[in-house]
């Protein structure tokens, strides 16, 4: 059986968020990787990562978003060359933390 | 007032707009920051969006060629030119020989420091005090 962390948000509360909770969720997923890279804490690092991208495919297929696509899965190839490829987009953790952060900010802004 | 046509929370910038303009622009939504999408050859910006990508299909709606749109980010709290950031998805355009989120032409970044400068003032009552740094 495939591994699903968020068994709740994927089997719906993920898409009753807007987008900027999903990214920001997405976010928090992602400091938390970079966080035990840091403190080489790997298998945090692995677990934190897979939960980023299962968060990021969920948004990728919240059908709201079906018509801004392009940045979605732009942002995720990004994401997932920094995490397991040869970071060929130069992505560096401060600029992948500051691209989610402004989700953040603005999803608790809305609230 | 500013000189825009705005469609949802796109604002589609073609007459110069004040630093405090661009700030209340930002506090609407991401604090100290504004997304926007310059066309290089129209001269003109789109901004304020959640998305690049959301501002660049605006433009493309608008008329604009993807070629000439790219994405920055603007920090009204800052001075020209480092109020000016190039990092945004859309960039990603390896037929355009960028592969990063940047803007790496040197030129292209260029052309996008002078449209940005003549777009945002220090001012609204004297555009001609476009904030550049000496």
């Amino acid at each position: 059986m495939d591994k699903v962390y968020h068994k709740s948000l994927a089997a719906g509360r993920w898409f009753g968020m807007s987008l900027a909770e999903q990214l920001g969720n997405v976010g928090s997923e992602v400091g938390r990787a970079i966080a035990a890279q840091k403190s080489g804490e790997k298998q945090r690092e692995e677990n934190a990562k897979e939960r980023a991208i299962e968060l990021f495919d969920l948004t990728v297929s919240d059908i709201r978003w079906s018509a801004r696509l392009k940045e979605l899965v732009r942002g995720r190839e990004v994401l997932v060359d920094w995490f397991y490829g040869n970071n060929i987009y130069g992505s560096s953790p401060q600029n992948l933390e500051k691209y989610f952060y402004y989700f953040a900010y603005a999803a608790r802004k809305a609230r | 007032m500013l000189e825009i046509e705005e469609n949802n929370d796109i604002t589609l910038i073609t007459q110069p707009v004040s630093l405090a303009e661009l700030k209340q622009i930002a506090e609407l939504r991401f604090g100290d920051l504004v997304k926007g999408v310059v066309d290089i050859e129209q001269k003109i910006m789109a901004i304020g969006g959640e998305l690049h990508a959301d501002e660049e299909a605006y433009l493309l709606a608008q008329g604009s060629h993807q070629q000439n749109l790219w994405g920055i980010n603007l920090y009204p709290d800052k001075t020209f030119p480092e109020l000016v950031e190039f990092d945004s998805m859309i960039n990603i355009r390896p037929s355009q020989n960028n592969r990063s989120r940047s803007v790496e032409d040197e030129n292209i970044r260029k052309v996008i420091f002078e449209i940005v400068g003549s777009l945002i003032t220090a001012s609204k009552r004297d555009p001609a005090s476009a904030v550049v740094k000496n």
